[in-house]
């Protein structure tokens, strides 16, 4: 029961950065109908920041400001930096071609995420550089229940990306943008004639999507150490995935699907096979796909003719 | 008419630079002793970091050797990104290099299954300072060396030392699938199950990220954990995630993991030399990587300067029997390699099979401020 | 002279769209023609040699020129290249099948050119002990892939665009792990463990192709089977894209739904693309394997797949010519680039075409130059003034171009922290000239071409590798944003 227990907390705690990366994807795709695949990177890009941050900071051995403080200076410049870097790239990167086809996109997603991946080894280095948390947070922080042990990072990771989501769907349902951006995806054309201001709406979109990586970033770094210029591929891919089973294009979908990767990845790394943890879910997943094609809370698609 | 001219203006200024690039021809070196040392390395990619350090290093070392003796030799860069097919691309290219007298490198063991024949074939030798798989040196490839201890020394080693010295019971084997973590953790396995040590084998993705799940997998009563990342960030984030979850089990990394990250106190980790940043001998190298590189010296380097020293010391003892750029006498002068004192610290020379002689694997323990303490 | 043009170009875009743009016309549909009408200028540069130069033609001189370099050509290394791109021409001929013609987002071929190789390689050395006769072999291989092919294109029959590119991503990364896993298998009835695929190891040792007691001993052997299997395919494919089924095809692409209700056995042909691309894959792999006479697993995951689909799309998704061209620049340019010299060549013939592109008139071009050379002068000057150490010409010369430069760069002793500053100020000029007024535009062009040069030699020449990918990333947006139906695609409108 508690080995149980505490694979779920292991798994809740990567869903929810699967879910934030998730949501990231969904957004984008919802307004634009296009998969920015240079979100991985991004999600690099909001690491290495929070790394910077940190060193900056006096380093994770003597800190200059508290540790909470460090933390929260952390996040927040990171998730401003990430923001503005997917203003960018959507300026750059997408805006010229939004009436193209649907895979010049993706191309030049990949041709930027090849530029930003480089940009990061030109800039940083190649060393692998690590968060090295447990200098300035207890790895003993933390509560323990019926043999389940909850840290304090990984308590922290969970509550935080939960709040981001509930923050992120207030700003969709309660703002004039967020209630503008629902509108453009539900049909842009019409969205325009109703004077919405598509650009901006969409710069506000690619803001929120990159900050939420770059939030992700940084709960990697804290999570896991590591942080290196190729991080973003299989972090990106997982997201992707995420935002695809919950159904793409839906923000509880993207939710749902990212802590249920997380889960049943950590399920399938405890109980099955460490090897062939991601050969399970990705067959549990396709297993998903073929019942709903539209993942778990897609809309059915309307075909258009 | 405006576009002609435009036209016309492009046309004329790329003239001018081909012109220009024509008339500046390239002025040949006059040197006694001169050559190139191939540097083959994973200069980017996921792993660009090793390759980075690996370059580093070797062009230090043929820059020393150069100012001392006053020979211009040089090195050219093959990046292969670590993988085998781009390095049997560049394998023919490296033969064709008319200037190439022995390659530094390349990192990985498949690498050196992909193009150690063809370049076996023109006499070029490969000093690998990271290909540590057994069967290379089992004699397919007689122009490879390398001037580190192989996995067939570690593995058993480090599983002896858990198992005799430090009377474990139960350990827990992370085999990361790369070709060095595969290779590692079947040396550890089969040692630990020879000495009646209860093994069990957890198999991960190179590409996992969250080791929390393969922790909680690990028993209460398990003794330690066998690491076999190349990545000390993973291996500390083990480590920590063993205290977190409030196991007793003990992280023991291999090679990979001797890298300042992997700092948790009680740790142990095994490596091919003492800590080299702390060595006397190796100081000058360590304080020149750090200035002209702005990077930290880790495990990968120091062999990298070795490996290149051995070539360009070969390469200088034919020039000066009267043998310049002659490759075949490059690779015969290497086999006779007798370095009384390299930067890790040891004497080198090599085995018929091209193995260090006499190399061995030390153990250190992490303190609790820390550093590292020798402890075998 | 280029500001008076504006007005009037902008006269004259406003009153064709007013003369099209009736009520009740699509603004889309009304452009329609606009779209697919060539470009003026260098943009339209694509299209011009596309159409000026007659089919026969371009595949003659190409089959030419491939002919010379096999029969002439003695550099290895050269002779490897070529092996290369055929192996390229061949996944990007299949993959143009799959995601050119049939639509189908297939992000899991890689790994029927990964399956292909691994079961030459199989079937073919001591890692389980069997040697098979080549033919043999490559018949099983290619019957193998294409069956594999048949299954991963069932789920295609339910899901559409994203949603199979999910599901063929999986297939590949599955596959990856599989090879990786199977090094490593327990059998319930079994006492020891069975290696078949030795995992992360790869498999070494592998036997050259042998056709009528001819062992493919030289890599020359290869480039010619290379290119007549090239040729064939290249007739056989443009042969069935005039057919029936290859119009057939295109309808799907086009609109499923429709072609459906037209009568089209779409699920059929789906299967029939993606067997076909499979098929093809899998025989490349064979040859790949046979050729390097050793594989491994990580050769056939995502940066290749990324590579593959970057030549199709960067040739022209649907263009077979288009697909040759991509392959070129995926898998030679890459080598080109290797040589310093070379790459900075072309960086520098890169710059000043663009600054040709952007100035629009010789007198611009003209100041353009010049202000660059002042700006550098001016530098030199300050940095010189403010006694910042340099790094000694001949220790940051490269190549010709870096010695015809040095007497007017200044690079500085800390050449990462100069050259990381350069980079940074550069994107955010970049950034900003996009979005500014002309006449700071006039401005900052010199400037940023400045600090192009300036960032070139003083960090990216240290770092070609890196340079190199760089590149090819910026190559991808910007041809892209240019021309995103491909070099030698066909602009087309895509009902969404």
């Amino acid at each position: 029961m508690s080995y149980l227990g505490q694979q779920l907390v292991n798994g809740l705690t990567l869903g929810g950065v699967y879910a934030l990366i998730a949501l990231g994807y969904t957004l984008v795709y919802g307004v634009l109908q296009i998969l920015n695949f240079a979100h991985g990177d991004v999600y690099m890009v909001g690491a290495f920041i929070g790394f910077f941050v940190m060193v900056g900071l006096g380093g994770p051995l003597k800190p200059s400001v508290p540790v909470a403080v460090m933390i929260l200076i952390m996040f927040l410049v990171a998730m401003l930096g990430t923001g503005l870097l997917g203003i960018v790239i959507e300026r750059f990167a997408y805006r010229p071609l939004r009436n193209s086809t649907r895979i010049a996109p993706l191309i030049s997603a990949l041709g930027v995420s090849i530029l930003l991946q480089n940009a990061a080894l030109l800039l940083f280095s190649a060393n692998i550089r690590s968060y090295d948390t447990s200098s300035y947070i207890s790895s003993t922080l933390g509560f323990s229940f019926a043999d389940i042990t909850i840290d304090g990072v990984r308590l922290f990771v969970l509550v935080l990306s939960i709040a981001l989501m509930f923050g992120l769907a207030r700003w969709v349902n309660g703002t004039q943008v967020g209630r503008a951006m629902r509108a453009i995806a539900y049909d842009r054309d019409a969205a325009v004639m109703m004077g919405i201001d598509v650009d901006k709406v969409i710069r506000w979109t690619f803001f929120v999507s990159a900050a939420l990586a770059g939030a992700a970033g940084v709960m990697n770094g804290l999570l896991l150490r590591g942080v290196s210029n190729g991080m973003g591929l299989v972090p990106g891919l997982k997201g992707f995935t995420a935002a695809v089973v919950g159904g793409i294009g839906s923000i509880p979908g993207a939710m749902l699907g990212g802590l249920l990767l997380g889960v049943v990845e950590s399920l399938a790394q405890g109980y099955l096979s460490t090897n062939f943890s991601d050969t399970i879910t990705f067959a549990l997943l396709i297993v998903v796909m073929l019942l709903k094609p539209n993942g778990l809370l897609g809309k059915r698609a309307i075909v258009k003719a | 008419m405006k576009k002609t001219t435009r036209l016309g203006v492009v046309a004329a200024s790329a003239a001018l630079v081909v012109s220009g690039l024509t008339t500046v021809a390239t002025p040949a070196t006059a040197a006694s002793c001169s050559g190139t040392i191939a540097i083959i390395a994973p200069l980017t990619g996921g792993v660009a970091f090793i390759g980075k350090e690996q370059q580093g290093f070797a062009q230090l070392a043929v820059a020393d050797y150069n100012a001392k003796n006053g020979t211009s030799f040089n090195t050219k860069d093959y990046d292969t990104q670590l993988d085998a097919a781009q390095a049997s691309t560049q394998a023919p290219n490296i033969v064709a290099n008319k200037d190439v007298l022995g390659a530094m490198g390349p990192a990985g063991s498949q690498e050196v299954l992909a193009i150690g024949g063809l370049l076996g074939a023109n006499n070029i030798a490969l000093v690998s300072p990271s290909a540590t798989r057994t069967n290379l040196t089992a004699g397919t490839f007689p122009n490879f060396y390398r001037p580190i201890p192989n996995d067939g020394l570690q593995g058993p080693g480090d599983a002896t030392y858990m198992a005799k010295t430090l009377k474990a019971k139960e350990v827990v084997v992370i085999e990361e699938k790369t070709a060095y973590g595969t290779g590692l953790a079947k040396e550890v396995v089969a040692t630990l199950k020879t000495l009646k040590v209860k093994v069990t084998n957890i198999a991960v993705n190179e590409k996992n990220a969250d080791y929390a799940a393969v922790v909680t997998r690990v028993s209460k009563t398990t003794n330690f954990v066998f690491v076999t990342f190349q990545d000390a960030a993973k291996s500390e984030q083990v480590a920590q995630e063993l205290i977190k979850q409030k196991k007793k089990a003990v992280v023991f990394g291999s090679d990979g993991s001797d890298q300042p990250t992997f700092k948790t106190p009680g740790t142990l980790v095994s490596a091919f030399a003492p800590d080299v940043t702390g060595l006397p001998v190796a100081a000058a190298v360590v304080a020149a990587y750090k200035s002209t590189y702005k990077a930290e010296v880790t495990t990968f380097g120091p062999p990298a300067y070795v490996a290149a020293q051995v070539i360009v010391e070969a390469a200088g003892r034919a020039c000066a029997a009267g043998k310049p750029n002659d490759r075949a006498a490059v690779l015969a002068e290497i086999a006779k390699t007798n370095i009384k004192q390299t930067i890790m610290g040891n004497a080198l020379s090599f085995t018929a099979n091209g193995d260090v002689k006499g190399g061995r694997f030390y153990i250190f323990k992490t303190q609790a401020d820390g550093k590292r303490k020798l402890v075998a | 002279m280029s500001e008076n043009q504006v007005p009037e170009e902008i006269q004259e875009s406003a009153a064709t769209e007013a003369a099209k743009l009736g009520i009740g016309t699509d603004e889309w549909v009304a452009q329609h023609e606009e779209r697919i009408a060539r470009k003026k200028g260098i943009k339209g540069l694509p299209q011009l040699i596309n159409e000026s130069i007659p089919a026969w033609a371009r595949w003659g001189v190409l089959l030419l020129i491939s002919f010379a370099f096999g029969a002439f050509v003695d550099n290895q290394y050269l002779l490897r290249i070529g092996v290369n791109l055929g192996l390229f021409v061949m996944l990007s001929y299949g993959l143009n099948i799959v995601m050119g013609y049939a639509g189908l987002l297939d992000l899991g071929y890689v790994a029927f050119y990964g399956i292909g190789a691994y079961g030459y390689a199989l079937m073919s050395s001591e890692q389980i002990g069997h040697h098979w006769s080549t033919w043999l072999t490559v018949l099983i291989i290619i019957i193998g892939t294409a069956l594999l092919g048949y299954i991963v294109s069932l789920p295609s029959r339910r899901l559409f665009g994203d949603y199979l590119a999910i599901v063929t991503l999986f297939f590949g990364q599955v596959f990856v792990q599989l090879v990786l896993a199977s090094d490593n298998i327990t059998f319930p009835w079994a006492e020891d463990y069975v290696d078949i695929t030795a995992g992360a190891n790869g498999i070494p040792g592998i036997d050259p192709f042998s056709f009528f007691g001819h062992k493919f001993l030289n890599i020359r052997d290869y480039y010619w089977l290379l290119l007549v299997l090239v040729a064939l395919l290249t007739i056989a494919i443009s042969r069935v894209n005039r057919t029936r089924i290859g119009r057939a095809w295109r309808t799907i692409r086009e609109d499923a739904l429709a072609a459906e209700s037209m009568g089209v056995m779409v699920n059929r042909l789906k299967t029939m693309a993606f067997v076909t691309g499979a098929a093809i894959a899998g025989l490349a792999g064979a040859i790949f394997a046979a050729m390097q006479t050793a594989v491994f697993v990580s050769g056939f995951d995502m940066p290749l797949m990324t590579m593959i689909y970057a030549a199709v799309i960067l040739g022209g998704s649907g263009s077979l010519a288009g697909a040759v061209m991509g392959a070129i620049v995926m898998s030679v340019l890459p080598e080109v680039l290797r040589v310093t010299n070379y790459s900075e060549i072309l960086f520098l013939a890169v710059l000043v075409l663009t600054l040709a592109a952007v100035g629009k008139s010789v007198k611009r071009f003209t100041i353009n130059i010049v202000g660059i050379a002042l700006i550098g002068f001016l530098v030199k000057i300050l940095l010189g003034a403010a006694s910042i150490k340099t790094t000694p010409t001949k220790e940051w010369v490269v190549g010709p171009v870096s010695r015809a430069l040095s007497h007017w760069m200044y690079v500085p002793l800390d050449r990462v922290l100069w050259g990381n500053c350069a980079f940074v100020i550069l994107i955010v000029l970049i950034a900003y000239f996009t979005t500014t007024t002309p006449r700071i535009k006039s401005i900052l062009l010199p400037v940023i071409g400045y600090l192009g040069i300036f960032l070139w030699e003083v960090r990216l020449v240290t770092d070609v590798n890196t340079t190199r990918q760089l590149l090819i990333g910026a190559m991808l947006v910007v041809l892209m944003i240019t021309r995103p139906q491909g070099f030698l695609g066909k602009a087309r409108v895509e009902v969404l």
